[in-house]
């Protein structure tokens, strides 16, 4: 006998989800320096299991935020650029940026060699 | 010196403190997952695994031991499946959402790195504006993941963004270092690139409640499938296939 596929109940109560929103809300006068939010005016349409087309949605989602953030910075008088001369710890260690070049330069001699 | 002091316009300030923590049961990909977001949020507080899983009502009064006003708990199931938690505490709202993908820094694949503790961009794409369950769930992560200007540990300067894209009703994370020169030309003109840093992960929302970490479901995802039940289909698969093959 066929088995009833169960029904998922959909709940989307958009008005209890505005109200939520707005008792967390952070107050709109804050400055952006204090969030760094920025909106991409697009929305990713690509398709999802095409690998390299959606990592270059992202890419492209990443670089324009970055290039309006910066911008938004300059406005603000808020620091954005790195000087070359501050140095301070990294997320990724020496040693773990090391393997990284290491891995990279291995991948191009395997190349050379196969051609 | 006797100046009566003219108190400045208070300036306003974002105030966010993050507890993060885990259930018992994951694995080091999980582990690694939550060090790198220790890592890149110096703004987050890390605890000690959390006995019980079905003790969830004693992470508020935790994150307000701990000073914090948000929570993200990971919650790992028969080893193998991950949920994300991310509430606002005490009061809520808090999302449940199950996370795949999972590439962590680790990896020697994404060759970017930043600064331990630089504040990130957050960039969320078109869709989130796009739906009230998206608008709230960009809300409460630009408190948990944007790095307050006061924390402890935040550098002066910028360069990584945290990207969030809705594709295919799941959230995607990326994190890209910004370069700002040129590599090939260091002296040339400044030519804005981005260098992959990690960690990468995907989040499917599966239901948003009032409370911190219980209350009335607000939403919840028609589409969302749980892994057991995938697991379990794929298993009837294969068992109709035998019953098939014995009549």
């Amino acid at each position: 006998e066929d088995a009833v596929p169960r029904q998922k109940i959909e709940i989307d109560n958009k008005i209890a989800l505005e109200r939520i929103r707005n008792t967390i809300r952070l107050d709109p006068s804050l400055s952006w320096t204090e969030t760094l939010v920025v909106s991409y005016p697009e929305t990713i349409d690509v398709d999802v299991d095409d690998d390299l087309n959606r990592e270059l949605a992202f890419y492209k989602q990443a670089l324009h935020s970055a290039q309006a953030a910066k911008s938004l910075a300059a406005k603000h008088n808020f620091p954005f650029t790195r000087p070359s001369d501050y140095f301070a710890e990294m997320v990724k260690s020496d040693a773990h940026m090391e393997r990284i070049r290491q891995r990279l330069l291995d991948e191009s001699a395997a190349i050379k060699r196969s051609e | 010196e006797e100046d009566v002091q003219v108190p400045a316009p208070k300036k306003l300030k974002n105030k966010q403190r993050v507890l993060l923590l885990s259930s018992r049961g994951i694995t080091h990909r999980m582990r690694h997952l939550m060090n790198d977001l220790e890592a890149l949020l110096p703004h987050v507080k890390k605890d000690a695994k959390l006995d019980s899983k079905n003790h969830l009502h004693l992470l508020p009064e935790l994150a307000d031991l701990n000073n914090c006003n948000n929570t993200l708990y990971f919650e790992s199931r028969r080893h193998e499946d991950l949920y994300l938690w991310a509430a606002k505490t005490p009061n809520g709202p808090s999302i449940k959402m199950h996370v795949q993908n999972v590439h962590t820094m680790d990896e020697l694949k994404m060759t970017g790195n930043c600064l331990k503790g630089s504040r990130g961009i957050l960039s969320f794409d078109k869709s989130f504006d796009e739906s009230e369950w998206g608008r709230l769930t960009k809300e409460v992560f630009t408190h948990i993941f944007g790095v307050p200007q006061t924390a402890r540990k935040a550098k002066p300067f910028i360069d990584h963004v945290l990207t969030f894209s809705v594709l295919d009703n799941k959230i995607w994370f990326r994190n890209f270092q910004i370069i700002e020169k040129d590599p090939l030309q260091p002296n040339g003109p400044p030519q804005m690139s981005m260098v992959e840093i990690g960690p990468r992960f995907v989040l499917t929302p599966i239901r948003i409640f009032e409370g911190a970490f219980g209350g009335a479901t607000v939403y919840s995802n028609p589409e969302f499938v749980s892994p057991t039940a995938v697991r379990a289909a794929l298993r009837g698969e294969k068992g109709e296939k035998y019953g098939k093959r014995k009549h």
